[in-house]
């Protein structure tokens, strides 16, 4: 054997066994679901009892006549809407507030960031007691002047405002950071030439700033609308899905398909995992469509 | 290699035989422990409860030397998960505490023990059982569980707020219209003082609470042969308005969303009355406290149980007979006295439940206990053991909590929970 | 997509108030001061607030006694405080237990992502191997894929595993994070490859240059998976909730904190303090390695 040849042959079996765990966990845990997920949806399968049977695309026409699936569909949708614009054009206001060399800036970067940081848990304990509608320090605050109550997660119509609230302040954090370090890659030159030949702040921020922030607001869209159509923890541990469902999301429903209806021997996990491959679906189709519309939009410095 | 094939197939021979039990019905003839028996039993009790039980156990243990029993913790909301999940493995438990909710899954599962032959032995005393346990135990016409535990729904409530407001503190001749007149007048929306309390998370605890007065006036959950629902009647409406009107009308009532934060408002003094069980009196040290038994409409002051009971399950070997013969022990009188007595539990037989003497300590040990005991006798009916119950329950308590809320009127809101309930009846099964 | 001309070698992290000398975006005009500090502040002060609020409202919550948590008006500075709640919490519950367990579970994870992660990204950025850019694509293309979707066959295949109830359910499925091979391959890809090529000359294998030369100029990105993998295990709650059915021997934190909240009444003073007890170790790591973390959010992100 060439010494070429040994040494090629020496390259993939490095390679391999490089790769050999990883390929192997991801292939069990990552790829072989993906798979066993989409068999799933189309049969009626228990989560314990190992009974299965196919009944082809009968999960996924149920789907269109159940009611709680179609409240479901609707509350993510209105919290996606209401979750992923609020937080950007929050974040990018408070990037822009905090891009700038002040006494304390340090401090406020840091505590923009620290909701990030903590749990879903931690969070939902934290926003249930503040927004209690009866002996919550918010509506303390508020009668004082003169504004509410507020019921908030008790009351029906506006749980769902109380939960945008609730993941904008846990997430803004994160998107802030994003937008910052792409603002202070603004070349400081083009925003000095442009207000030498007099533009105004404004149109020097739309022409200039906004366009150069092109890729990181696309990766923000991007990731919220995945995150917001995935929301599950907050609702689980702070709403329950409630009050009268309006505030259940995909997530949240899938859960207690498979996990609390299904599990004392009722065979729901088919149906569930029907519900999951629609919304991977749905997510699918809106990640490239967004990355398709960004690719025309978006500017890039070659 | 001869000599390795027979070893085999010996241990084979001995493996398949010893994987007998499993699927029968309990009228298998009885075979006989051949040495002593150990039984797993697994329960769900914790701090006082399971100081008490393992007294009783180690009790038993000594006297018994043939039949020993070792007793697993389970979290009782976890119980049919967890029994679930053994019986996969093909190894469930000897005896396990079960939800009586849970009774129309637990009837599908392999080798669970059909009593109702067993109970009519004299050593049993059948009968003697609150009449709503028994009902409860009682799936298709087979008794397949033995009570364990019962509670009822009472009204607690707090005496220096009614003397505050100079009220007479409820008695058992009160009605609906009585408890609504003094919630209102012990409520103070400025200074967060409410006159009642409600369990608002739409799950069964807001429908069990609705129960008792749907009862009360006649009305029922579902027709006689269990394939319609009844609720959505006039009584039923009737009795939800008397909610609503409260909660919706004179706002007295504070509503619990979350369902977690009653027992402490209610402790720090801000809540008039509740309708609760047993189980809460201990977490009320700050309030001096009063039970009575629900108000009623025209003298029918019926309330309701949360019965969970024992289920045994054959695993061959003489262990059936060996439970059977454990949980008679456990269920007789004496045991039942001894056991209410260190925990609070109400007894789950009459007998016990209207013997003044155990009433008379139990009331000393427990203040206002001896209420919840003799509000037993007021357990007639259960609510109905079926697998669709579980959704009818989900469409009731959407609904009541719907119409609390403000959100709908009544009748349309039991109309509809009515509607649905019927759909999963029609279905028979969740 | 095409990278854009972000230059994140040389650039401080965003945290850091350095970063801005002449950068900020802005021109800074000269203008007349009314007041004695820069009027950013009065937005930025009630920002950090708001932000905070929670945060403090819990500590504050922690330090009371249960009936000074139910007053109303809210009591604001309870006078005494109960340091006592956070004994008693870790008394009443299980709560060393769920420490040790998420502990556990974290560091395993942590440290094992750390090992096959490099070892895999290493493969992917450096050696040629049959195959490597179809494994790498459909390992990408997992990456697409919700959590909802596998979250029930996933679950199916750790109980036909038995490893339901255990901690072996937390850890095993996790031991690799595919987010970590693609994010340490983005990363080797940038070093220099001469130091490599020039060791690879002398006759070193793979796995020596692998970790005598790669891991040592790596240390921000790997600090940074390290950090990121410790949050994300820390903080889960959804998979400990599905495969921890009975066993409570085996609760995580946040699963201990989610039971917390009794069936009638929740225990507030005592809850909070146990809350505050399972951020701490999060906070800590977050301020030791902030400058890691953040830049490693900010370019990892802004990078194709």
């Amino acid at each position: 054997m060439t010494r070429f040849r040994r040494f090629l042959v020496s390259d993939h079996l490095a390679g391999w066994t490089f790769i050999l765990p990883s390929v192997v966990l991801v292939g069990l845990f990552g790829l072989v679901p993906i798979v066993w997920g989409l068999i799933l949806s189309f049969q009626k399968a228990g989560l314990i009892s190992p009974e299965r049977e196919w009944v082809g695309f009968e999960n996924y026409a149920r789907i269109l006549s159940d009611p709680k699936a179609r409240q479901a569909a609707v509350n993510t949708i209105s919290y996606t809407v209401l979750f992923v614009p609020i937080s950007i054009l929050l974040a990018l206001f408070v990037a822009h507030a905090l891009n700038r060399k002040i006494a304390l800036i340090r401090f406020y970067r840091l505590a923009v960031f620290i909701p990030v940081v903590t749990s879903t848990i931690a969070t939902g304990i934290m926003f249930l007691w503040l927004l209690d509608k009866n002996f919550g320090l918010a509506n303390w605050l508020l009668d004082r002047i003169g504004v509410g109550p507020f019921g908030f997660f008790e009351d029906p119509h506006q749980a769902m405002g109380a939960l945008v609230l609730m993941t904008v302040w846990g997430w803004l954090g994160f998107d802030t950071i994003i937008y910052l370090a792409a603002l202070q890659g603004v070349p400081q030159e083009l925003i000095e030439a442009a207000a030498i030949d007099g533009a105004s702040r404004w149109s020097s921020f739309w022409r200039i700033t906004w366009p150069m922030l092109g890729p990181a607001t696309l990766l923000l869209v991007v990731w919220s609308t995945i995150s917001a159509l995935q929301l599950f923890d907050e609702v689980f541990f702070v709403t329950k899905g409630g009050p009268l469902g309006r505030t259940s999301v995909v997530v949240f429903y899938v859960y207690r398909l498979a996990f609390e209806q299904g599990l004392g021997g009722l065979s729901l996990a088919g149906y569930a995992a029907a519900i999951a491959y629609v919304l991977f679906l749905v997510i699918l189709v809106l990640t490239l469509a967004q990355f398709w519309l960004g690719r025309r939009v978006i500017h890039y410095q070659s | 290699m001869r000599k390795r094939f027979f070893v085999l197939l010996a241990a084979f021979g001995l493996m398949t035989s010893a994987c007998t039990g499993g699927g029968d019905d309990g009228n298998t003839p009885s075979e006989s422990p051949s040495g002593p028996v150990t039984l797993t039993f697994w329960h769900g009790y914790s701090d006082a409860e399971a100081d008490s039980l393992k007294a009783l156990l180690d009790e038993w243990n000594a006297a018994n030397p043939d039949i020993q029993v070792e007793s697993l913790y389970v979290n009782n909301d976890k119980a049919l998960q967890k029994l679930t999940v053994a019986l996969q493995g093909g190894e469930p438990p000897d005896i396990t505490y079960q939800y009586g909710s849970s009774l129309p899954q637990l009837a599908e599962a392999p080798g669970l023990v059909d009593l109702t032959d067993w109970v009519k032995e004299p050593d049993v005393n059948w009968e003697d059982f609150i009449a709503g346990a028994r009902t409860a135990a009682t799936f298709d016409g087979k008794v397949l569980g033995l009570p364990a535990l019962i509670d009822d729904l009472a009204i607690v409530y707090n005496k220096t707020l009614f003397d505050d407001a100079g009220l007479d503190y409820p008695s058992d001749q009160w009605t609906w219209d009585d408890l609504r007149a003094a919630a209102k007048a012990l409520t103070n929306t400025a200074d967060k003082r409410f006159g009642f309390a409600y369990p608002m998370d739409a799950s069964e605890d807001s429908v069990w609470h609705y129960d008792p007065l749907l009862w009360q006036l006649g009305g029922s959950i579902l027709n006689e042969d269990e394939s319609q629902a009844a609720f959505n009647s006039p009584e039923g409406v009737q009795a939800l308005e008397v909610l609503t009107g409260m909660a919706v009308d004179d706002k007295s009532v504070y509503l619990d969303i979350q369902n977690s934060a009653y027992t402490e408002i209610f402790n720090s003094g801000r809540i008039g009355m509740l309708m609760t069980g047993p189980w809460d009196l201990s977490s009320f040290p700050d309030v001096d406290y009063g039970v009575e038994i629900l108000p009623g409409f025209d003298g029918d002051h019926q309330t309701i149980a949360g019965p969970d009971m024992w289920c045994v399950f054959d695993n061959g070997g003489g262990r059936k007979e060996a439970a059977l013969k454990f949980l008679t022990w456990l269920t007789a009188p004496d045991q039942i006295k001894k056991e209410a007595l260190a925990t609070g539990h109400l007894p789950i037989r009459l007998s016990v439940a209207q013997d003044t003497a155990f009433l008379d300590d139990f009331g000393a040990t427990f203040p206002g206990i001896d209420v919840f005991a003799e509000n037993l006798a007021n357990v007639v009916q259960a609510r109905p053991v079926l697998a669709a119950y579980p959704s009818i329950s989900e469409a009731m308590g959407l609904a009541i909590v719907s119409a609390m809320l403000g959100e709908s009127e009544p009748k349309a809101a039991l109309d509809e929970a009515a509607a649905q309930s019927n759909d999963a009846l029609a279905l028979g099964a969740g | 997509m095409s990278s854009i001309a972000v230059s994140t070698k040389t650039a401080p992290g965003p945290l850091d108030p350095r970063a801005l000398a002449g950068e900020t975006g802005m021109v800074e005009r000269p203008r007349r001061r009314f007041l004695p500090f820069d009027p950013w502040h009065l937005f930025l002060a009630p920002l950090a607030a708001v932000m905070l609020l929670p945060l403090v409202w819990m500590v504050v919550t922690s330090l009371e006694t249960l009936a000074q948590t139910r007053h109303f008006p809210p009591i604001l500075w309870p006078g005494r405080l109960q340091f006592g709640n956070y004994a008693e919490a870790i008394h009443k519950s299980a709560f060393g237990t769920w420490f040790w367990n998420t502990t556990v579970v974290t560091v395993t994870i942590v440290v094992s992502n750390l090992i096959f992660c490099s070892l895999a990204a290493y493969a992917f950025a450096r050696i040629r191997f049959l195959g490597r850019g179809v494994i790498y694509f459909v390992l990408l293309a997992t990456l697409m894929v919700p959590l909802q979707v596998v979250l029930i066959p996933t679950f199916l295949i750790v109980k036909d595993l038995g490893l339901i109830d255990h901690l072996g359910a937390l850890i095993v499925p996790n031991l690799v994070s595919v987010f970590g091979i693609f994010m340490l391959t983005q990363f080797f890809r940038t070093l220099p490859i001469e130091l490599e090529e020039a060791a690879r000359i002398d006759g070193a294998s793979r796995l020596t240059i692998l970790l005598r030369i790669v891991v040592p100029l790596s240390l921000p990105a790997l600090a940074t998976l390290a950090v990121i993998q410790f949050m994300w295990t820390w903080n889960d709650f959804l998979w400990p909730l599905v495969t921890i059915l009975t066993n409570q021997n085996a609760f995580t934190l946040q699963l201990g904190l989610a039971t917390f909240q009794g069936a009638h009444q929740t225990t507030w003073h005592l809850l909070a303090a146990a809350n505050i007890m399972s951020m701490l170790p999060i906070l800590v790591l977050f301020l030791a390695a902030q400058r890691f973390f953040v830049r490693g959010i900010a370019t990892q992100g802004l990078k194709g």
